[in-house]
């Protein structure tokens, strides 16, 4: 009887999802203080927790693997040197965001210096948006394609905005949040991005080339 | 549709993309070792913020410290010297 009453806790246990959380919570923090002393383990096991979720992060800031994989280890090499800074006031992923969000916005900084936009064409942005069936049976991966590369046509600072806002469904709050910048900022730079992509894409039928 | 619409719609079809799969494991603690690099602690913080707001004091007081000695060893000051003396 007290076996199978045991049981059923035992069995039930890891079910509850907040006396899980709570686990993987503590888990965590443990892991973070062990890396700030050095523990090169519990890094790791930081690494292996996070790199899905900063991965698909930066999937939106560049489409090129090479330079997607090194971005990824910047920001697990930035996120190690400034531990110390962590206050675990919010959790990890979000610190783990703020950066991945810095590291990408200055990625594109750096290629729109060397003037390294991708060509687009806005003949192409009307045959597939055009037709609501064909905007449906777009896969995802032409859908995301198209979208970086009418983006890519903005200034880096108007399409991190939009990024956040449209592909990575932020609000106003988080977009501060990621970027550093104040609300009223996060507003106003909204606004004036919108305002650019909606000139950009009222010239249709005019070839864009970087 | 609205230019917007179009936009959200196309980014609803984006997010559904799955990212590449990555594991950046063991390149992270290759670079880690190899510029022997260690979190910066609170201690060290401290020490480097307060060589900062020395060297923030410093740099000014031996610019002073420069224009006072240039003042007192002209020309000027040395006959204001000699009449001093003489009176």
């Amino acid at each position: 009887m007290v076996l199978t009453v045991f049981a059923q806790v035992v069995v039930r246990w890891p079910e509850d999802d907040s006396l899980v959380n709570a686990d993987a919570r503590s888990n965590e923090a443990d892991d973070i203080r062990r890396s700030g002393e050095g523990d090169s383990e519990a890094y790791r096991r930081l690494i292996e927790r996070h790199q899905e979720h900063v991965g698909r992060i930066l999937w939106r800031f560049t489409r090129d693997r090479r330079a997607h994989e090194e971005l990824v280890q910047d920001v697990f090499v930035e996120a190690y040197l400034s531990l110390a800074t962590y206050r675990a006031k919010a959790p990890f992923e979000h610190w783990l965001a703020r950066i991945a969000t810095r590291v990408g916005y200055r990625y594109w900084r750096e290629r729109d210096r060397v003037k390294q936009a991708e060509p687009f064409s806005l003949e192409e942005w009307d045959q597939v948006t055009g037709d609501e069936d064909v905007l449906d049976r777009l896969e995802p991966n032409e859908a995301a394609n198209l979208l970086h590369r009418l983006l890519g046509q903005l200034p880096p600072r108007d399409r991190l905005v939009l990024t956040l806002r449209y592909l990575e469904e932020c609000d106003v709050a988080e977009t501060a949040r990621r970027t550093g910048w104040s609300k009223t900022m996060v507003k106003v730079q909204t606004l004036r991005a919108r305002n650019k992509l909606q000139k950009l894409i009222e010239q249709s039928g005019t070839e864009l080339t970087p | 549709m609205k230019w917007e619409t179009r936009i959200q719609r196309l980014a609803a079809r984006a997010r559904t993309e799955p990212p590449p799969p990555i594991d950046v494991t063991h390149s992270v603690l290759a670079v880690l070792r190899a510029g022997q690099a260690e979190p910066i602690a609170v201690t060290e913080r401290f020490w480097m913020w307060l060589a900062a707001a020395s060297a923030a004091v410093a740099v000014p007081a031996a610019v002073v410290a420069v224009a006072l000695y240039n003042a007192s060893s002209g020309p000027l000051p040395e006959i204001i010297n000699s009449i001093a003396w003489a009176m």
